[in-house]
């Protein structure tokens, strides 16, 4: 079930009836809301409901296994086994393909022709967001961080349907504790909701999908039809279109959760505004790349263990991030892209903070005259200002090259194509195209005291007046929309 | 002590009860409904025919009608004309299929006669390349950019990929592809036509006299053939002198494929009926020695997934590996033997009338 569709709109209307006439019963809200949670989902396909259930109980048991572990040892043991399941289920589901035909064409380099079995296996949608959720119960659990709860609060968890598809990736730590006693139905937060709704249909709407189809869908398949200038704006415009996309989801998500009372954690901040990669990635995609850092950076042993480790951990991290992404080497790729980026990064302030220290060695370790207290290192690597921003969105946009190709070869046939058609502007070029591109990154400039102040004012409207408003706001963008519902972008992922 | 989170939020912002959020959304709702009406119903119109869109359509009109009445159809309909974008209703009730423009060869019946011009074909060459017109829904769209890629390394073809979502020859009242093709052949003035229709013709058609029938039945099937003898009129009447008719890939799922061969039996034999029409077997190309796989070995032996996810439409290796037979074709008409890359097509470049094994 998609959310810009009017069957959503009929299935909301009944679930927030629902929600609010049961909510004081936890004992009838909670299977009410796992139903309407399984209904969404199996909308999609029905039997992925079955994975739900299945991850639900499984990881019910490791955990509360690993809770009652009569010695530590047991207990990392169970959370390896929890750990090597659910990425194996993932791994089954959507790397099995690419694992299959690498390890094809490696031995082909030897002249091994192995015919292993390949199979078409259908990607439950959002199964990533869904094992990273699950992750962190399990491993909460083992790190005394969270008790494990009822099966019935824990697969409300797995299942809750607004962030199912597509995240944010909510922490367990962080939505379980709001099943554990009803929430306040006098005090919702609607114009906030209302808002990041309407402002995610919008943005996927009227930004994301014309960029999809007016350029960037062309540009990036049949290049040798663009020139360079259509060609540099279809990779600009990818960049806009998979921000608006990606992020209107979770506007949406979130807007429907406070809905129906619940709050789930920020996914985007203004992500183009960065001033360093590092910055980009505590921007863009927030709960993954905490979780990333939680899970995963910080236990290989974070910055603790000198440069090199740290390089090579971010790296691994930033790998396996891109890898989670998708099963493609140009995922990867990306991901040592944005690693080594941030490698740089931590070698620049390195090397600042070491002549800072050199600096005070003299005497006393202080220089002569310095103020008492710790020296101050601007821990920005590319300082601030619009250069590093500039410098910062270029880098990105071109990493999301290979991000959005198929192949290496398609994203060099991409590239390519900037240098090879200056000679005139393209018909793609239009007035309505630079607004969009400069309306997606724009809205990440505008501060966000004057978002607040909007949804102030509206909070206070009568709520006919709020509907009614919000009606003529849908019409408009059914009417500049494009025909159809589209697939969100990160359902793939 | 009252431990409850603050009423008032930044700038004032008011928290509000759960029936305050509840009337916004009903007054939301009832109020979109009925200014996005005419496009709901249109929506629901292009459903295929039977107990769906019946159901949808007994929900969706009497809010189209009172939507008409109180006139909140109008903000929708003035702004999509200030925007110049087609009104999505009212919606035609009767199906409107043009007639043929009449070809250069009349018959004595004055029907037009389905074939091309008896010139031979004028060699591409700088400066006058041939135009390739890609038409077809939405499994044309990725052979379709895969052939646009090939067509612009021969640098004497200009192609022009024109591919819609859910479309083909069945439901002219959701996508008019007559209509489209006059206005296309009209415009471009292509010498060739690429053609792939059929992944959503597998359903009830309706006839200019106002008869459903039922897909695969006797009627369903004499009006598909008018429709696409039509099409091929359309495209010869308009000056095409080659049609390639891309038949549909195997699929996946047994009910659907055994439509698809239906369809792809009438492609190939309407093909060799027309001269000048070339049936593409899309459903031997991508199969796996009949079979269905998403992953087969290009001409090197190296693995490829040719399917998407969905198991249906192709990746761009699918639709490369499609394309390239449809090139092959098109380069043995235009180009005779010579232009590099004729031969390229692989694996096993046929473009016959060859009966597709049954999976």
């Amino acid at each position: 079930m998609l959310f810009p569709t009017i069957t959503f709109a009929v299935f909301f209307l009944l679930v927030f009836v629902g929600n609010w006439l049961l909510m004081p019963r936890p004992r009838l809200w909670k299977p009410f809301i796992l139903l309407a949670s399984c209904v969404f989902y199996g909308w999609w396909e029905w039997r992925f409901v079955l994975l739900l259930a299945l991850s639900a109980v499984a990881n019910q048991l490791f955990a509360k296994a690993i809770e009652r572990a009569a010695t530590a040892a047991a207990g990392k043991w169970l959370l390896a086994a929890a750990v090597a399941v659910n990425l194996g289920v993932l791994g089954w589901f959507k790397y099995y393909g690419f694992f299959v035909t690498s390890v094809a064409d490696f031995l082909a380099v030897f002249h091994l022709n192995a015919d292993l079995p390949l199979l078409r296996i259908l990607l439950p949608v959002g199964i990533s967001f869904l094992t990273f959720r699950v992750l962190s119960y399990v491993i909460d659990v083992y790190r005394g961080k969270l008790h494990t709860s009822s099966l019935l609060d824990f697969a409300v968890y797995v299942a809750f349907f607004p962030y199912i598809m597509a995240g944010p990736i909510a922490r367990a730590g962080e939505f379980l504790p709001q099943l554990a006693g009803p929430r306040d139905p006098r005090r919702v937060d609607t114009s906030r909701a209302f808002f990041l709704i309407f402002a995610g249909l919008a943005k996927k709407m009227l930004l994301a999908d014309y960029l999809a189809t007016h350029i960037v869908n062309g540009v990036f398949t049949t290049p040798g039809q663009y020139t360079s200038l259509e060609t540099l704006l279809g990779i600009v415009g990818y960049s806009v279109q998979i921000y608006c996309d990606f992020s209107a989801y979770a506007d949406i998500a979130i807007g429907i959760s406070l809905l129906l009372g619940f709050e789930l954690p920020e996914n985007f901040n203004a992500p183009y505004t960065a001033i360093s990669v590092q910055d980009f990635w505590r921007r863009w995609h927030m709960t993954l790349s905490r979780w990333l850092r939680d899970y995963l950076y910080i236990p290989l042993g974070g910055n603790r263990k000198g440069p090199t480790r740290t390089s090579v951990n971010i790296m691994i991290t930033m790998v396996l991030g891109g890898l989670w992404h998708g099963a493609g080497w140009p995922f990867i790729f990306w991901g040592l892209l944005h690693g080594s980026a941030q490698v740089v990064e931590h070698r620049r302030l390195d090397i600042r903070k070491l002549r800072v220290q050199r600096r005070l060695r003299p005497a006393d370790g202080r220089a002569a005259g310095a103020p008492p207290g710790p020296p101050e290192i601007d821990l920005r690597p590319w300082g601030g200002g619009v250069w590093p921003r500039i410098g910062v969105f270029v880098f990105v946009t071109f990493a999301w090259v290979f991000f959005r190709s198929a192949t290496f070869g398609a994203a060099l046939s991409v590239l390519a194509q900037l240098f090879r058609g200056w000679g005139s502007i393209g018909a793609a070029v239009t007035p309505v195209l630079l607004l969009v591109i400069a309306v997606g990154i724009g809205v990440q400039y505008v501060p966000r005291s004057l978002y607040e102040r909007v949804e102030a004012g509206f909070s206070v409207l009568n709520p006919l007046v709020q509907g009614g408003l919000l009606a003529v706001g849908f019409m408009l963008l059914d009417v500049l929309g494009p025909t159809g519902p589209a697939s969100f972008l990160y359902f793939r992922f | 002590m009252d431990d409850r989170e603050p009423d008032t939020l930044p700038f004032g912002r008011r928290r509000r009860t759960a029936a305050s959020a509840l009337v916004a959304i009903l007054v939301a709702f009832v109020l979109g409904v009925l200014f996005n009406a005419p496009a709901m119903k249109k929506t629901a119109m292009d459903l295929p025919f039977g107990g769906q869109r019946s159901f949808r359509l007994a929900l969706v009109s009497p809010a189209a009608a009172v939507s008409h009445w109180v006139f909140l159809d109008r903000p929708a309909q003035f702004a999509a004309a200030v925007l110049g974008k087609p009104d999505p209703g009212p919606v035609p009730v009767e199906v409107v299929v043009l007639s043929p423009r009449p070809t250069s060869q009349p018959t004595a019946s004055g029907r037009p006669r389905a074939k091309p011009e008896d010139k031979p074909l004028p060699k591409p060459r700088a400066g006058h390349p041939m135009r390739l017109y890609i038409a077809g829904d939405s499994m044309a769209g990725i052979p379709g950019m895969a052939l646009v890629n090939l067509s612009r390394d021969t640098h004497l073809i200009r192609p022009l990929l024109d591919y819609r979502i859910s479309s083909g020859l069945v439901r002219p009242d959701s996508f008019n592809w007559p209509v489209q093709l006059q206005r296309q052949v009209k415009a471009f003035d292509p010498g060739a036509a690429v053609v792939m229709w059929g992944a959503n013709d597998n359903q009830g058609m309706q006839t200019s006299s106002g008869k459903v029938y039922e897909f695969g039945s006797g009627g369903w099937e004499k009006e598909y053939r008018k429709r696409i003898g039509d099409a091929i009129a359309i495209l010869f009447g308009g000056g095409v002198r080659r049609i390639y008719w891309v038949g549909q890939p195997v699929m996946p799922e047994s009910i659907y494929d055994r439509k698809i061969r239906v369809m792809n039996d009438i492609f190939r034999s309407e093909a060799s009926k027309h001269p000048g029409v070339q049936y593409i077997d899309a459903y031997e190309v991508l199969s796996d020695g009949g079979g269905y796989s998403q992953y087969l070995r290009d001409e090197k032996g190296k693995m490829q997934q040719v399917r998407e996810a969905d198991g249906e439409h192709l990746t761009y290796a699918g639709g490369m590996r499609l394309a390239k037979v449809v090139m092959a074709a098109i380069k043995a008409d235009w180009f005779g033997d010579k232009t590099p890359g004729a031969g390229s097509a692989s694996p096993s470049p046929k473009a016959s009338a060859k009966a597709t094994p049954a999976p």
